[in-house]
């Protein structure tokens, strides 16, 4: 076992090692994308034109996880790794500018004519470009050929279509705001103003909130819609019209025929969806690499749109593309762009990031039956406490001299109680640790430390200002707001202490119960049992998650269908803080128990055989004998493991995030999903998020202190 | 010299009883009708572990046949799992059968997955190991501080770790390479990991140390020839932890690595997942050979949980 | 007289052996010389410090002031691997990973010995202890007595300057203990060994040791050799250490009585021999110490000492028990008998007791030394 794991370490670092940075080729261009399936065939075959007219130059591509792009991309960037040139929706593009991901392109690179204004605008920031419109990407009504020979070209006519029974007349993702607005600018409505202001809290917004209530009512549209119900709805037949982009043709395929057509109107007014222009744009090294100039300038030719318009079925923005033969063809693409016509350009806005959450609030208290005068008003509350400034700067001098002094105040303590004679018998220790320590030093404690250091700053992070406690001080006065109100720290906590005494008790009964029934020798089978125990945990939990949040449906999930095999009424799951909760902690205990088995198993081979045999002649029952000789012989290696479990649920982010969401309206969220929500969705204020992380770590801190104190380990 | 009576076949021991003890009497209960509770309790032990079972696998069978269905995500409703459209193509797509250097390129990553799992595990284990048994058996300045250093960096959450780590590894060097990362997942898994471990050694006797010291083993020499093969167990629960870590791991490596070769399998998967849409049949049939080694290595490494070696070498 | 006397060379040598756990005192100065071939016990209550001190002298615990000297060699600041000394543990800790044969061989392989060697030396160990048909089992799948006689073998092979035994009877049972408690002495001769074994069990002591050291609160409050100690104790701890059932002590006072000095105490009068005690004086306070088996029932002609109620009557057989008080309240004494008497007498019977003066026991009732 030593020479064949010795062998292999070194072998393996001999590998990994040689798979370092590639020395840079000056006739190269790194180009970064998420694209997948069609448009990603399209983005090579471009690549491939481009390297085929430029020889001895190549091109890069790396596709990147959708969910891992912006993170790669603002860790890169400004420090001059990444790509020379990325693409990316523009509705990021303000974010990338303050965070210096994105750099100004110079002039000549874009062909102005070739575009229309909204393109050109989408992709620049007070008249500069910075990118190089590609394509765009808005929604549209499929009809379902068969059902709708006619395709409706108003809302009320949709609604009277005579249906087979079971089908509903529309589906589409009514609870998010990206689709929402369509039907709100129908009624002149907008979510952001001109003026940054929350629009949405207007007579335009009570009205469309209130249609949106009517339609659900009537079942015109499927609840908890969800991108792949509402695939899955039109593909199956039981959706006469969706609304979608172009993204979904690639998963309709030819399930079903059908049309593309502009969005009907409500009212007379026509609904006009929102438009995102996805652009090639250049990071500050990429700027100075002149073949990545020329690949941008060759991502904006016609030839280049063709490409992506017929591969990739892109709804490409450059103008002449349109009157190639292939593509003039294709109705469906024909049918985006002519909606895209329409389309109006999502704000790039700061501001504009921390309004969709607020909406996305609103309409989920909508459909669950609220009033859409107060959902919007709270909403709009919500809006401008995300929004308020950040505090104002202060002066470092205070706290560095408190650091200072408690520095200090700390090496005086630690050398007045070590002596020469303790440390000295103490280096042989040291050997058995130094690598531990400087590993966990270095690649663990000190990245904390960084993050725990920008709790005191605010703003961005190219443009962070020193506030001092500031930040410490909003999270725990609510922000001005009510004390157990929503969105509140000590609220957050109660919830998340919840969450973590649930998940606790669970994961160790469950897996103490299993680990014990395992290890015993009359089981037959236990390594299969054992093996199939511990799927839970094997699959990615990020798979897991989500088809528990399928299961929990409330029309379509099979729990619901379990419980209708024993008569219990469907339950709408998350539309109550309660049933939410069980759904999470649910998931979160399935995913947690094989844990806890194994760790039970590891520890139970410690205990000898013949304490338990003793225990047996004495008269114990199983139980007895489970109760009074197991169990405190485990408790010495479970401990460690059950404490570190606790700590791991109090910031389980990734079930909460996934399965509830924080449904209903963030009652289920914990503290460090609204950590990352700040920090994420609310413009990026980092130093806020990180300030709820050292307060996270305090509060953690000062319960394990005292549940020590309470059990008085040994 | 007279031995004692041959093994100990299946008599109770009488150590821990004082002489002139009477032993309380057996209960009843178990002389009658033994054979058939004992065929009770074993039934009732497997009907709640198949009730435990049920409950790990259904989920998974959900996300197999959306693996094994052709038509989507077309498996809502109902309580079966029952693929539509029964088809292996999800799982070809996944593996990259039609695309040129498709399958190459999967078998590249599904190794880079492999490389950095185990490395994670065994640069866990080496640098946990010593660490929790300086911890266990000596008493040293600065191990109460260690201790709670350790525990606190299970608590807080990493917030924004992504950037500084880029750059630390990038001031050390190892950005874009796998033993970057491998190294910041095994030091992320060592705290867990030397408590764990610090936990099991205290339970093996120290006479055993001080046996081989007497016998003529430095400290380190009894470490490593004695209390290690002792601690096989935890450090084989160890070792697949670390692995775990590392295995399923999605945002680090996506953020660390930049060359599609060298990508893990979870940044593989997630590239199914779009922002609009996502290709669920191939993304549950990754997520389902994504499981497959996991099972195979804690299928390996579990028989070393059971083996219990530290009976027999200390009396009692 | 003792066997191995001053002749033969020191083989192990500790002087003024201090240690302290904290705040606490476990050995405070003491002494400890081995002939090369001696068998020395450390017997003592728990707590005492006989373990402490065994460890001390294989290296396990460092001592704070003090020397060791083995074979001629300080050893005081050395690891214990490189002392040359083999220990057996109460415990036995034998290698639960390792074969019985890897166990033997253990030692020998850290000291880098041939493999030649290590095979045949663990040949002649097994032979010796009748472990060949156990050679390759694992620890636990031997009985309890296997696993002793393995953790010896182990000492054996390593044929160390010096032998050190914790207790290693204490977890076998009475039967084999006696057994074992032979064989270990019997190997000792053999080998030539030099020995220095802990216990708590005076039996033990009594019959294994060549010298006897009985320790109390980190002292050794006295050493010689065990009839010696027996006979002579030094101080009242060693005295009701040693002898099962303990010595009686009764506190009394010397007084002036017909006949010189005796000591009173309890309705027990007692003569005080000026031969044996020549430091003694009226007034001062005392403990009387009278062993069961030198209390003989009065008959005439002796004197007679005091006279006790029967109480409990303990009947083993070959001797009787008899317990009984002088005065209540008072101590009660317990007293041997002889079959003979032992058939007379009945509970709530008078007993009148006399002793051969030779065989008084008397201690300063502060100090707790012994008078003479």
């Amino acid at each position: 076992m030593n020479r064949l794991a010795q062998a292999m370490s070194a072998a393996m670092l001999v590998g990994a090692l040689a798979s370092c940075e590639n020395s840079d080729d000056a006739r190269t261009v790194v180009v970064w994308h998420a694209y997948r399936g069609d448009e990603e065939r399209a983005i090579e075959r471009v690549a491939a034109t481009f390297e085929d007219r430029h020889p001895g130059v190549r091109v890069e591509l790396l596709a990147v996880p959708f969910e891992a792009y912006l993170s790669k991309l603002e860790a890169a960037a400004p420090h001059g790794h990444g790509p020379d040139v990325f693409i990316d929706a523009h509705t990021r593009l303000g974010a990338y500018e303050e965070t210096n991901v994105v750099r100004a392109l110079p002039a000549g690179i874009i062909d102005d004519d070739a575009y229309d204004a909204p393109s050109l605008d989408a992709s620049s920031k007070a008249g500069v470009h910075f990118g190089v419109p590609l394509s765009t990407k808005c929604v549209a009504l499929y009809t379902n050929v068969a059902l709708l020979p006619d395709p409706p070209s108003t809302l009320e006519a949709l609604e009277q279509v005579k249906l087979p029974a079971g089908v509903f007349p529309l589906a589409y993702e009514a609870d998010t705001a990206y689709y929402h607005a369509a039907i709100l600018s129908a009624f002149g409505g907008r979510i952001l103003g001109e003026d940054g202001t929350f629009a949405f809290d207007s007579d335009s917004g009570v009205k469309s909130l209130e249609l949106l209530q009517k339609l659900s009512r009537d079942h015109v549209i499927p609840d908890e819609p969800s991108g792949s119900l509402v695939t899955q709805l039109f593909a199956s037949g039981n959706a006469a019209a969706v609304i979608g982009g172009p993204w979904l043709r690639a998963d309709l395929g030819h399930a079903v025929r059908y049309r593309v057509v502009p969005l009907p109107s409500i009212a007379g007014s026509r609904m006009r969806p929102m438009l995102t222009v996805e652009a090639a744009m250049t990071t500050p090294h990429g700027t100075e690499n002149p073949v990545a100039l020329d690949f941008l300038r060759f991502i904006g030719s016609r030839d280049a749109a063709i490409i992506l318009a017929e591969t990739g079925h892109q709804v490409v923005a450059r103008n002449d593309a349109w009157s190639d033969p292939r593509i003039a063809g294709d109705d469906a693409l024909v049918a985006f762009h002519e909606a895209a016509r329409d389309a109006i350009a999502t704000p790039t806005s700061a501001r504009m990031q921390s309004a969709w959450v607020p909406a996305d609030d609103a309409i989920h208290k909508v459909l669950r039956g609220g009033d859409p005068r107060a959902a919007l008003a709270e909403s709009r509350r919500r809006f401008d406490d995300a929004v308020k400034p950040p505090p104002p700067p202060a002066s470092p001098a205070p706290a560095l001299v408190v650091i200072g002094a408690l520095l200090l105040f700390g090496a005086w303590r630690i050398a007045r109680a070590t002596r020469m004679s303790e440390v000295r018998a103490s280096l042989p220790a040291y050997r058995y640790v130094a690598h531990a320590f400087v590993a966990v030093v270095v690649l663990v404690v000190a990245p904390l430390v960084a993050g725990a250091a920008t709790s005191l700053f605010a703003g961005t992070r190219d443009n962070p200002r020193y506030v001092g406690f500031a930040n410490y001080a909003a999270i725990l006065t609510a922000r001005g707001g009510d004390l157990l109100g929503h969105g509140s720290f000590y609220l957050t906590l109660l919830v998340t202490v919840l969450w973590t005494v649930l998940n606790v008790v669970m994961h160790v009964s469950i897996g103490v119960l299993l680990g014990v029934l395992l290890s015993r020798p009359v089981m037959r089978l236990r390594g299969v049992y054992r093996a199939l125990l511990v799927l839970p945990w094997a699959v990615p939990s990020y798979v897991t998650a989500l088809a528990w949040k399928g299961m929990f449906h409330r029309q379509f999930g099979a729990v619901n269908a379990l419980l209708g095999f024993v008569g219990v009424q469907p339950v709408s799951w998350f539309s109550k803080f309660s049933t939410a909760l069980t759904a999470n902690v649910t998931t979160n205990v399935w995913l947690g128990f094989p844990f806890m088995m194994v760790v039970t198993l590891g520890a139970l081979t410690s205990i000898s055989k013949e304490v338990l045999e003793a225990a047996e002649v004495d008269g114990c029952t199983r139980f007895q004998r489970f109760f009074s000789v197991t169990l405190p012989l485990l408790r010495p290696a479970l401990l460690p493991a059950v404490v570190l479990g606790a700590i791991w649920t109090f910031n389980m982010f990734n079930v909460v995030f996934l399965v509830s969401g924080g449904e209903p309206d963030g009652s289920t969220d914990i503290l460090v999903s609204d950590a990352y929500r700040w920090a994420f969705t609310r413009d990026a204020q980092y130093g806020y998020a990180a300030a709820y992380a050292v307060l996270i770590f305090g509060l953690l801190w000062l319960m394990t202190r005292a549940s020590q104190k309470l059990t008085r380990r040994s | 010299m007279s031995t004692n009576g041959g093994d100990r076949g299946g008599k109770a021991p009488r150590w821990g009883r004082p002489a002139g003890e009477t032993r309380k009497e057996v209960s009843t209960r178990s002389v009658r009708g033994g054979t058939q509770s004992l065929l009770m309790t074993r039934l009732a032990t497997h009907l709640v572990v198949l009730v435990f079972v049920a409950f790990a696998l259904y989920p998974i069978l959900w996300v197999l046949s959306i693996a094994l269905s052709s038509a989507g995500l077309a498996t809502h409703g109902g309580v079966i799992p029952i693929p539509h459209g029964l088809t292996l193509d999800n799982a070809r797509t996944v593996v990259g059968v039609g695309r040129p250097g498709g399958v190459a390129l999967f078998a590249r990553q599904l190794t880079s997955s492999v490389v950095v799992s185990l490395g994670t595990a065994i640069v866990g284990v080496i640098v946990a190991t010593p660490a929790a048994y300086a911890l266990a058996r000596f008493r040293f300045v600065g191990a109460r501080a260690a201790e709670r250093g350790l525990m606190a960096t299970q608590m807080f959450p990493a917030v924004a770790s992504a950037v500084p780590l880029y750059l630390i590894l990038d001031a050390l060097h190892l950005l874009d390479t796998r033993l970057g990362l491998v190294l910041v997942y095994a030091s992320t898994a060592v705290p867990f990991a030397i408590f764990q471990l610090r936990g099991s050694f205290e339970t093996i006797p120290i006479d055993l140390e001080e046996a081989a010291m007497v016998d003529g083993a430095t400290r380190f020499q009894a470490f490593v020839r004695v209390v290690l093969p002792a601690a096989r167990p935890a450090i084989a629960v160890t070792a697949l932890f670390c692995f775990m870590a590392a295995w399923n791991e999605f945002i680090l490596a996506a953020t660390l690595l930049s060359r599609e070769s060298s990508f893990t399998l979870p940044i593989v998967l997630q590239r199914y997942v779009g922002e609009h849409d996502a290709a669920w049949g191939p993304f549950a049939a990754g997520a389902v050979l994504v499981s497959a080694p996991v099972m195979v290595f804690f299928y390996l490494v579990q028989k070393q949980l059971v083996a219990g070696l530290t009976a027999g070498g200390v009396k009692g | 007289m003792e066997r191995g006397e001053t002749e033969a060379p020191l083989r192990c040598e500790a002087r003024g052996l201090e240690k302290s756990f904290g705040k606490t005192a476990v050995l405070r100065g003491v002494d400890l010389v081995v002939p090369d071939g001696g068998f020395a016990v450390l017997v003592g209550s728990s707590g005492c410090g006989k373990s402490t001190l065994l460890r001390s002298l294989a290296g396990l615990e460092t001592v704070d002031a003090g020397t060791i000297r083995i074979a001629g060699r300080d050893v005081t600041r050395l690891p214990p691997r490189d002392r040359d000394v083999a220990m057996v543990f109460q415990s036995y800790a034998l290698y639960p990973h390792l074969t019985v044969r890897d166990n033997l061989a253990f030692g020998l392989k850290m000291h880098g010995a041939a493999s030649a060697d290590i095979a045949s030396r663990v040949r002649e160990v097994s032979a010796m202890l009748g472990l060949d048909a156990l050679l390759d089992r694992l620890p636990k799948e031997l009985s309890g007595g296997q696993r002793q006689r393995v953790a010896m073998g182990r000492a054996i092979a390593r044929r160390p300057k010096m032998f050190l035994f914790d207790e290693p009877l204490s977890n076998l049972d009475a039967a084999l203990r006696a057994d074992v408690r032979v064989e270990i002495r019997r190997l000792h001769d053999r080998l030539g060994a030099t020995t220095v074994y802990v216990t708590h069990d005076q039996v033990e002591a009594m019959t294994l040791a060549d010298t006897l050291w009985v320790m109390n609160h980190g002292k050794v409050e006295q050493s010689g050799a065990p009839l010696d100690v027996y006979e002579h104790p030094k101080t009242r701890f060693v005295a009701t250490f040693l002898g099962s059932p303990a010595m009686n002590l009764i506190d009394g006072t010397l007084k002036t009585g017909s006949g010189g000095i005796v000591a009173e105490g309890f309705d027990v009068t007692v003569g005080v021999d000026p031969a044996r005690f020549t430091t003694v004086a009226p007034g001062l306070d005392v403990t009387i110490g009278l062993r069961p088996h030198d209390l003989v029932v009065h008959e005439e002609g002796m004197a007679r000492i005091g006279e006790i109620v029967i109480d409990v009557v303990e009947a083993l057989g070959f001797e009787t028990y008899v317990h009984g008080w002088t005065r209540q309240p008072g101590p009660t004494l317990i007293v041997r008998l002889d079959a003979d008497h032992a058939r007379r007498v009945r509970i709530g019977e008078h007993l009148p007791l006399s002793i051969d003066k030779a065989k008084v026991h008397l201690f300063d009732r502060t100090s707790g030394l012994a008078l003479a």
